[in-house]
């Protein structure tokens, strides 16, 4: 509740990587962890551990669920998921991150 | 949807707090693990691969602790915790934690004592169905300056043709004999019309009130009983209807209990319709208009404002002084107001309560100061604790939250404490209001008291908590620079002092406004009565109206009781009058004409209060003669009127002349007296009060019924009690003799408000100055052990004990003088509102300042001596060794 006013840049950001990750299955965290480190090639350097409370902040918006599975080496693992409403969540973010991204790009072009 | 998922896991993560806890923990070692295992892989040695993995994920409770913030019923979880924390916290100081929560007891439960009595008096609607619709019909004389002079039968017949009202009552107060209970007992019976009680909104406990029958001419005499005198004569015997009671010539049959709610406008015991009564049911009360015998009360129709009825109240005044000129003379005017009951009832009290009120609130801001400054010394102590929680992931807001809930838990307990201490105090505070007001009943502890208990431990828990914790942010910063020793800050240094002046500065409010009650009491006990109270007994004799109708009969009784008297072991004098000084009468005036003067047209003729006295009455109660001579024995009825006039009435009519020897008329020259004397004046409707014109005349000249009697005794007077009665009841047997109490215990009564009020008002001033004191005391010590290094160093410098000692009082007398001249702006400010309150001395009285300054002064001394001599006791060595 509190947390809801801070949602700064890098946290939208945060909160869109971990969607779009989820976008191609379901995952647990530190495999969703890899995949952002991957696709970002290192460049996004989050603390990891700051990936759990944005997990829970999007399971309680709704966003993503979760539920107990088993990992690749045979482990009890919590699994997320997204949901239909972060689904469009992510189209709206995507969409609404492209714009905002072509615009700075233009910007840094003419200036 | 989002709502009820966050509900749903916010209930989840509520009941079943281990396993969500568990499974927070799983999730992170199942991510460490991997982490580690990818470590491995790339070729770390475990240790390395776990160190490197914790390195990447970056603080395992500080997310944990993150994910715990998100949770929804998260505060419900931290406030359990909180208050167990801060439960288990506070009893490791017991010291620290009894002081506070006495402190806040004393404060709060002055706090609910008094709000209790504000509330049942003030605040509380009056005990009668709408009773905000019930008002005071009273009729003046204003011309003469007279402001109730009462209503007859048949004005009040006038009165209630208003549309402004639904309906009018009568009632006035009868003292009556009740003969068939053993001794015989003087009960003060109201005598009421039939719809008294139904206008009142008052319904029966028991049985019924009256009915319209009850109050037709020659109706069965029927009574109705007030819950009190049910319970204090009867024992609340539910048997009591239809009981008949023998009171003047009739047979009366009890037909109902009133509820316990206030009496109004007497404290009367029992009540009889107006038939019954035989002073009310004789023809000329209700024929002769000027019979204001009566005292109506009114309930506004609905819809009628109070601004209406009073215009149409006062035009039916005007028509009947136009319709009946004989029964309202031109040069004394008529007119008629009405008073609301709530007022009426409340008016004497209110200025004392609110003053109380406002006492107790500034005790209550002393404690919140004392208890902030007390919790700001200890979170000093404990910054480290505090820090390493910081360190461990609590925000910042945790933080303070965790300091209020232990402030706020400190405070409910000093809340319970001060229930107790109020409720103790009860009893006390009753008796107190009943000086006051009707109302004192109706005072106690009930949910509103409690509420606002709470609510006040609450707002005191929150201001005594929240500066300290807010306070805390500029502290850590001290802390992280500091290192090792934590030093007071500036900030908080700053703050402390100012809560000590602000307390300094309360005190001297507080102790003003006792001192200037206590000087006010000082006054009125100097004043000189004009009389000497002491060794005389008072008592009650009223003969019995039915008994006695005509003059000669009584006169002759009285006689005799009087021989009787007179005659007993131990009675040096005794006297019977219409009144005794301080005996709570109303004046009883009459207009006054000297022969040989005129009184000048349009002026009004002056009113004088008359007293009806037998011969030794001016010795038994010491009054000096001035002049001339008191009554004798001669002046009978049928020797020449006499009369003698007070030194006041001297002065105001006669001026230098000497009035012994004039003639003076109250019946417009149809009988002329002559004044054989003048006497001392004498305080009779207050000590606080100056003398009135007064005239008195010789009992057996003007006969009366109601007497008190009076009795200078060469032995302790009390000790006469006994044997009064027993005199009386040989001359008849059914003669009750009421209302025994000495002329001391009279003055002493009415001293009794104002002695109330300075002791309430002296006690929460001393409370407040002790606190405070405490308070400096505590500051002082907490900053020289703040300073023991630099003490030491100054000593092992060459700096005497003197130095020391000056150095810490000057800081005390810093903080003494920002007190004191803060406090004594505030007084000046304030010192208005006790100007009614006060007899005798100005509410700036200069005694008054210097003395509450020197106290203050004093006191504040004491407590800043002893820890300046303590720091006068620092070892240099040890102390520089210390650090």
């Amino acid at each position: 509740m509190t947390t809801q006013g801070k949602s700064d840049l890098l946290q939208g950001t945060l909160d869109l990587l971990i969607l779009k990750t989820l976008a191609t299955g379901p995952n647990h965290g530190w495999g969703i962890a890899q995949r952002i480190q991957q696709i970002s090639q290192d460049v996004l350097q989050v603390n990891q551990g700051s990936l759990y409370p944005a997990l829970q902040r999007l399971e309680q918006q709704g966003r993503i669920a979760s539920e107990w599975g088993t990992s690749e080496n045979n482990r009890k693992a919590k699994f997320y998921r997204l949901t239909s409403a972060g689904e469009r969540q992510l189209d709206a973010e995507t969409e609404s991150w492209e714009r905002i991204s072509a615009a700075v790009a233009r910007i840094l072009r003419t200036a | 949807m989002n709502g009820f998922r966050s509900l749903q896991l916010g209930i989840r993560s509520l009941l079943h707090r281990d396993q969500v806890e568990e499974e927070l923990d799983e999730e992170l070692r199942f991510h460490l693990d991997m982490e580690t295992a990818k470590l491995l892989k790339r070729g770390l040695s475990p240790a390395a691969a776990r160190r490197e993995a914790l390195r990447t994920f970056g603080g395992v409770e500080k997310t944990k602790e993150q994910c715990r913030e998100l949770r929804v019923t998260r505060w419900l979880e931290d406030l359990v915790r909180d208050v167990r924390y801060g439960a288990r916290t506070l009893l490791r100081s017991p010291g620290f934690s009894a002081v506070v929560v006495l402190t806040l007891g004393l404060g709060i439960g002055a706090n609910t004592a008094i709000f209790s009595v504000v509330h049942g008096v003030l605040l509380q609607p009056l005990p009668y169905a709408e009773g905000d619709r019930l008002v005071h019909l009273l009729q003046q004389a204003p011309k003469a300056g007279l402001e109730d002079i009462g209503v007859s039968p048949l004005e009040k017949a006038d009165y209630a043709t208003a549309r402004s009202f639904s309906a009018v009552a009568e009632h006035h107060t009868m003292w009556f004999n009740l003969l068939d209970r053993g001794e015989p007992e003087r009960v003060q019976t109201g005598v009421v019309s039939a719809d008294f009680f139904k206008v009142m909104g008052i319904r029966p406990l028991l049985g019924r009130t009256f009915a319209a029958e009850d109050d037709k001419p020659g109706a069965e005499p029927v009574l109705v009983l007030s819950y009190a005198y049910w319970q204090r004569s009867h024992g609340g015997d539910p048997t009591i209807l239809g009981r008949k009671f023998e009171m003047n010539d009739k047979t009366h049959t009890v037909v109902g209990v009133l509820p316990p709610v206030t009496t109004y406008p007497e404290d009367d015991a029992i009540y009889m319709p107006t038939s019954a009564c035989p002073f009310r049911s004789s023809p000329h009360a209700s024929t002769e208009r000027r019979m204001r015998m009566t005292s109506v009360v009114a309930r506004l129709a609905p819809g009628a404002s109070l601004e209406r009825a009073r215009a149409e109240a006062s035009a039916i005044a005007r028509q009947m002084q136009a319709a009946h000129p004989e029964a309202y003379p031109a040069d004394r005017g008529h007119d008629a107001t009405l008073t609301p009951l709530q007022e009426e009832i409340t008016s004497d009290a209110r200025p004392t309560l609110l003053i109380l009120l406002g006492t107790v609130g500034l005790v209550l801001l002393i404690v919140c100061a004392n208890v902030a400054n007390l919790t700001l010394a200890r979170q000093l102590g404990r910054e480290r604790e505090l820090a390493v929680r910081g360190a461990l992931g609590a925000s910042r807001g945790r933080l303070i939250r965790q300091l209020l809930t232990e402030s706020t838990l400190l405070a409910l307990a000093g809340g319970a404490l001060g229930l107790l201490l109020g409720a103790g105090a009860l009893r006390l505070l009753m008796a107190f209001a009943a000086r006051f007001t009707p109302r004192a009943g109706e005072i106690a502890i009930d949910g509103t008291v409690l509420l606002f208990t709470l609510l006040v431990a609450l707002a005191t828990g929150i201001a005594s908590g929240s500066l300290p914790a807010f306070l805390r942010q500029e502290l850590s910063a001290v802390m992280k620079e500091g290192g090792e020793r934590v030093s007071t800050g500036a900030g908080g240094l700053r703050l402390r002092n100012l809560l000590i002046v602000a307390q300094l500065a309360l005190s001297f409010l507080l102790l003003i406004g006792a001192g200037l009650m206590l000087r006010s009491l000082w006054s009125l006990h100097r004043v000189d009565p004009g009389f000497q109270p002491e060794s005389v007994l008072t008592a009650g004799l009223d003969l019995d109206w039915s008994k006695y109708p005509e003059g000669p009969q009584g006169r002759v009784v009285q006689d005799k009781m009087l021989a009787r008297v007179q005659a007993l072991p131990g009675v040096a004098a005794a006297a019977l009058a219409s009144t005794f000084p301080l005996d709570d009468s109303e004046p009883v005036s009459r207009a006054l004409r000297i022969e040989g003067r005129t009184s000048p047209e349009g002026q009004p003729t002056p009113r004088i209060d008359l007293r009806v006295a037998s011969p030794d009455y001016f010795r038994v109660l010491g009054v000096p003669v001035l002049r001339g001579r008191v009554f004798v024995e001669q002046d009978g009825p049928d020797a020449p009127g006499v009369a003698l006039v007070n030194r006041t009435t001297a002065r105001r009519f006669w001026g230098e002349q000497d009035p012994v020897g004039q003639r003076i008329t109250f019946d417009n020259g149809e009988s002329w007296i002559t004044v054989v004397g003048v006497v001392g004046d004498v305080r009779q409707y207050g000590l606080d009060r100056d003398a009135a014109d007064e005239v008195y005349l010789p009992i057996r000249q003007f006969p009366l019924l109601s007497t008190r009697l009076v009795v200078r005794s060469a032995v302790p007077p009390a000790s006469l009690e006994r044997s009064l009665r027993k005199a009386v009841r040989e001359v008849d047997p059914e003669q009750p003799l009421y209302d025994v109490q000495t002329l001391e215990q009279a003055r002493s009564d009415s001293l009794a408000p104002s002695r109330l009020t300075a002791l309430l008002l002296g006690l929460f001033a001393v409370l407040a100055l002790v606190i405070t004191a405490t308070g400096i005391a505590g500051l002082l010590a907490f900053s020289v052990s703040q300073r023991t290094h630099e003490i030491g160093i100054r000593m092992a410098l060459g700096a005497a004990r003197d130095d020391v000692l000056w150095m810490v009082l000057r800081q005390g007398a810093l903080l003494l003088a920002a007190g004191l001249g803060l406090g004594l702006l505030g007084a000046l400010a304030l010192n208005r509102v006790m100007a009614g309150l006060l007899y005798g001395i100005e509410p700036t009285d200069p005694v008054t300042y210097v003395g509450v300054s020197l106290m203050l002064l004093a006191v504040a001394a004491l407590a800043c001596w002893m820890p300046a001599r303590r720091a006068t006791g620092i070892h240099p060595m040890l102390a520089l060794r210390k650090v």
